[in-house]
């Protein structure tokens, strides 16, 4: 650790500790995962900057979309993303989900994901490199610094419109809105 | 004069435990970085961690999910006071070794009341593989004991760390195969490879912790910690002497890094095996000892 941190540390410890400890989620959406074993293993050893996969989302903080999102994977991606404890950070990894890529005239993929859940950062790139997920982590920490990951503040404010999108997209969605939303009929 | 200094104890017996519980944690994650020619994480890496825990907002399913986490945290706790650590031990004159093997089962009855609370299927399958492991290792764990208990004609565990002063260790005594049994059911215990099968984050998404967001979490890791630390306290209590402070954390710091290193070489065993193993040479190992040990008594009357 830096001497100079200790001052942010004693500032704000739950910050630093959300920096420092970004638990994602083990969830293969596309081709982009083939990208996160060496990550985690040996040859870059993402451990080291305290990012480690988490075996369940209830512990994990950060979301990792790797690839292309099919209709089918968009409904597990919004499951998944609801069961993850405040404050989450979601990044999307290629750019399949940035703005389709190469399935961009797909008929079962979505095109855009930032209109289903929010997404803090993107890593540009078919495929990136594994360094470029390093690049994301220290961008996000930059974020998560100034304040600007705010995706899940940015979730809970605009649910409607999020779960709007979901519903043209997935048709009725079988789980109750996770933030109160007012009634259609009203 | 006598009361404060047991208070000041009582104070300070879970505080050293917590701090080498987490201390051990840390240094787990950095060893096996190194095995596997990684740089790892920091040292201090579970305190980032807790921090983070403690600061997320966790979701609760119901009062049994959070009573039986803190029923496993407070029986912990309460284990530790019973435990010499170095020579200090707040509640020596009760119970001894009794207690600790009764207490002992408060931590996993906990997480599994807890874990009914929840609805999550891996949860059901973490509890019930945590409890046949427990099962499992009771058996020669008992043996042991009761081959300590008749050697040194003592149920308090002082007493025993008192008999094995000047290197008069047990392991270097007739108990000798008692600690071999001793140290084969060690990693079941502990809940490390080749015996994790209970929490295997591959397989069962961790088993009972699968459902902890947040403080919850927390609180779960650091009742792992203080275990970790009640283990091997134990270990190297009974047979290898205690000691004072610094000695004694030096003989379990000697313990954990073997352990380590048993986890990091180690593959998965499978419930049925793991039960097997547990039941055969551990078992017929310390029994032999048991056997042993009462021929002695018997020989000197």
């Amino acid at each position: 650790m830096d001497r100079n941190q200790v001052k942010k540390w004693l500032e704000s410890p739950a910050k630093m500790g959300h920096k420092y400890s970004l638990w994602a989620v083990y969830f293969c959406t596309g081709c982009g995962i083939i990208e996160v074993p060496p990550v985690i293993t040996s040859r870059w050893d993402a451990e080291r900057f305290g990012v480690l996969p988490a075996p369940s989302p209830r512990h994990a903080n950060l979301f990792l979309i790797t690839g292309y999102v099919s209709v089918k994977t968009l409904k597990a991606i919004i499951n998944t993303y609801e069961l993850m404890p405040e404050p989450k950070y979601t990044v999307g990894f290629g750019s399949c989900p940035i703005n389709g890529g190469m399935y961009w005239d797909s008929y079962n993929t979505i095109k855009h994901l930032d209109k289903y859940i929010p997404v803090d950062g993107w890593i540009a790139g078919c495929m990136p490199r594994p360094e470029a997920i390093f690049i994301a982590v220290t961008h996000l920490w930059t974020l998560i610094d100034k304040g600007m990951a705010k995706g899940y503040i940015k979730y809970r404010e605009n649910y409607e419109r999020y779960r709007e999108n979901q519903e043209k997209a997935l048709g009725r969605l079988e789980w109750p809105p996770l933030f109160p939303v007012k009634d259609e009929n009203e | 004069m006598v009361t404060t200094i047991k208070v000041l104890e009582i104070i300070a017996s879970p505080l050293v435990a917590l701090i080498i519980g987490i201390l051990f944690l840390g240094l787990f994650r950095k060893m096996m970085a190194r095995i596997q020619w990684r740089y790892g994480p920091p040292l201090i890496q579970p305190v980032i961690d807790l921090v983070r825990l403690f600061s997320q907002r966790g979701f609760s399913h119901g009062a049994i999910f959070d009573m039986g986490i803190i029923i496993s945290l407070a029986g912990t706790l309460v284990l530790i006071l019973f435990i010499p650590i170095g020579g200090m031990c707040p509640l020596e004159s009760t119970g001894g070794l009794l207690v600790i093997l009764y207490v002992m089962l408060f931590a996993p009855i906990g997480i599994a009341l807890s874990g009914g609370g929840g609805v999550n299927p891996n949860i059901s399958i973490g509890i019930s593989r945590k409890l046949i492991l427990t099962l499992s290792y009771e058996v020669p764990f008992i043996f042991i004991i009761l081959a300590l208990m008749s050697y040194y004609r003592s149920i308090s565990i002082v007493e025993i760390v008192n008999a094995q002063a000047h290197f008069r260790w047990s392991l270097f005594s007739p108990l000798f195969l008692s600690g071999v049994a001793y140290f084969m059911i060690l990693p079941a215990m502990l809940g490390i490879r080749p015996f994790d099968i209970a929490g295997a984050p591959q397989e069962i998404s961790s088993g009972a912790y699968v459902e902890y967001g947040g403080k919850y979490l927390a609180f779960a890791k650091i009742e792992h910690a203080l275990a970790l630390f009640i283990i091997i306290a134990l270990f190297v209590n009974l047979f290898l002497g205690g000691g004072n402070l610094l000695t004694f954390l030096l003989k379990m710091l000697a313990v954990f890094v073997t352990g380590v290193f048993i986890h990091a070489v180690f593959p998965r065993f499978r419930i049925e095996q793991a039960t097997k193993y547990l039941w055969f040479w551990p078992t017929i190992i310390s029994f032999i000892s048991l056997i042993f040990i009462q021929l002695i008594r018997w020989q000197n009357g």
